[in-house]
């Protein structure tokens, strides 16, 4: 009977013991043991650069969390010396609406979903500066021809298409922020345009609070950053070849590519008015080459003059307390008319007896 | 007894300036304006419309404020007498004129001041006109000319302090062009009718009243 009952116990053990291990690899996505050949460098040389992938990009995307075995179904235990090349997935397969959508609109029978997004590599809309984005564009529309072609209708082209991603004119999204990030001066070159993203490492230079680069602006971390962190923080940066800079972004990703009407009209984005676009972020560089955004007070960058000095916006960035100083000088003005034209008025007879 | 003689005051090439450049200063305030607020007025239609029309009445000043310049300094040569105040203007001429101004006239009494050819502005307008044409519009001529090429001066902004701060100069500036064409306007209707400074900007002969007919040297 004891010896029924061990058995029982031990079948108990070995179930549960099998549940946890099945678990846990659950868990373990198994991506280590791929990677351990494919984030070595080393595989470039010997296969080319398409096997290579950089683990810390790829360990923030959303592909690494379902894990390598999910696309990549095929790969046998004997592999890569089995001789056999492992099955891809489709992005189709997961992202059906997205790839009916893209098929429909004008860029569709251009180019595939993996000619912009490396699925080693995709981030999410959020993650990625408006220049991360304009690059990919720029693998195949040559920047000099786009601003060409946009500035036959577009006043300043060059300019719009240094502070919009080609996305948020060429996609539709409902809602659009203020996205700033935080630009450094390329090393040696002083002509226009040598301002790019600071990346993580430039911005850890800069000494910030707990190492964290976001409290190089949110000084409280409070995980908001106000006028005054923006301020100060323009004061300091100014002075080490750094600037603020704002892109507006989609705050929806839609892969619908088309020529949209309204963004002829230059009103679309200058005459939405101070109330549009009042919420707007700071995006801060991680070590994986994505963006972690934090938010800034409502109204603050299309506001005030001092915190970001280098973003503006006709029409819809404009300084209410300016505003009033204008409004002053010119009721300043026509007081002339009024005030001496009243008195001029009421002593009218003394010029004729004159 | 009262005669009445003309003085060729505002010779052909300065008259073609002034309406040119009226015209200019109304149609970039109107379409500043459009451009600053468009969300509260837009009448040209388009906000592009707005730009471009401004972008043109801002070359048109720019273009006739050089040539302004040019003709004064060396055509007529009257640049630093017409324009600069004299010791005499700062220390007693600034006052007496906003004496007369602000309490002679409404007494009745005569302008202290009268234009010839040579001297054709008071004290005031002297200070006014100088800060005007030689201060305020070059700077908005050259903020606006930045302002109309962002991103290839983009380092000369940089060394103004940044893009905000050069728009609200220029639309300071703006402001006070506005406040004076108020002023302006007001004072030209303050000579013996109302139409009579008016005149001379027109067909650049001033009507004077004299009581004595050759007391003018200028008077033809």
């Amino acid at each position: 009977m004891k010896k029924i009952l061990a058995w029982k116990l031990a079948v108990l053990v070995t179930a549960l013991t099998m549940l946890a291990v099945t678990v846990s690899s659950a868990e373990d996505t198994g991506n280590d043991k791929c990677l351990s050949c494919h984030s070595n460098k080393d595989i470039i040389k010997k296969s080319g650069e398409r096997l290579y992938l950089d683990p810390a990009m790829f360990a923030v995307t959303s592909h690494a969390a379902i894990g390598c075995n999910t696309c990549h179904d095929s790969v046998t235990a004997n592999h890569p010396t089995d001789g056999f090349k492992p099955s891809k997935a489709s992005c189709k397969e997961c992202h059906s609406s997205v790839q009916s959508e893209y098929a429909a609109s004008i860029h569709g029978g251009k180019a595939a979903c993996n000619d912009c997004h490396n699925p080693h590599e995709v981030k999410s809309l959020v993650a990625v500066s408006g220049d991360d984005i304009n690059a990919k564009c720029a693998k195949c529309h040559n920047l000099g021809k786009i601003v060409k072609s946009h500035d036959k209708w577009l006043p300043q082209a060059d300019l719009h298409i240094d502070a919009l991603p080609c996305v948020t004119c060429h996609t539709s999204s409902k809602n659009y922020v203020i996205t700033m990030s935080i630009q450094k001066r390329q090393a040696g070159n002083t002509s226009y345009g040598d301002f790019k993203p600071a990346k993580h490492d430039e911005l850890v230079a800069l000494n910030p609070i707990n190492g964290d680069v976001s409290r190089l602006i949110d000084k409280n971390g409070d995980r908001l950053i106000s006028l005054k962190e923006l301020r100060d923080f323009n004061f300091e940066v100014r002075k080490k070849d750094m600037r603020l800079w704002g892109m507006m972004m989609p705050e929806v990703a839609t892969h619908s590519f088309q020529i949209l009407e309204n963004r002829w009209d230059c009103s679309f984005c200058h005459a939405s008015g101070p109330k549009a676009m009042q919420k707007s972020f700071m995006a801060f560089p991680d070590t994986s080459g994505g963006y972690s955004r934090v938010e800034v007070e409502s109204g603050a960058i299309l506001d005030i003059l001092y915190g970001t000095p280098d973003f503006y916006m006709m029409g819809s960035t404009r300084s209410t307390a300016l505003n009033i100083i204008g409004a002053m000088i010119i009721a300043g003005g026509m007081m002339m008319p009024i005030v001496h034209g009243s008195f001029r008025f009421l002593t009218r007879r003394n010029r004729k007896e004159h | 007894m009262k005669h009445t003689e003309y003085v060729y005051l505002t010779p052909m090439p300065v008259r073609i300036w002034h309406w040119l450049n009226a015209f200019g200063i109304v149609t970039l305030c109107v379409t500043g304006i459009n451009i600053r607020f468009p969300d509260v007025l837009n009448i040209f239609g388009t906000y592009k419309a707005a730009i471009e029309l401004h972008n043109t009445a801002g070359i048109v000043v720019s273009i006739s404020y050089i040539l302004w310049l040019f003709y004064y300094m060396f055509v007529a040569g009257t640049l630093a007498k017409l324009y600069i105040p004299t010791f005499n203007d700062i220390k007693s001429g600034i006052f007496r004129q906003a004496f007369f101004y602000f309490f002679k006239y409404f007494k009745g009494q005569p302008n202290p001041h009268h234009g010839t050819p040579d001297n054709k502005f008071n004290p005031m307008q002297k200070a006014a006109y100088l800060v005007i044409m030689l201060v305020l519009l070059p700077l908005v001529i050259f903020s606006g000319i930045i302002l109309m090429y962002v991103a290839p001066l983009r380092e000369v902004i940089m060394i103004i302090g940044g893009i905000k701060t050069l728009v609200s100069a220029h639309y300071l500036i703006a402001c006070c062009f506005c406040a004076f064409l108020f002023v302006h306007i007001y004072l030209a209707t303050l000579g013996h009718t109302p139409l009579a400074y008016f005149k001379p900007m027109w067909d650049g002969w001033e009507e004077v009243e004299h009581a004595d007919p050759h007391a003018d040297p200028h008077s033809h």
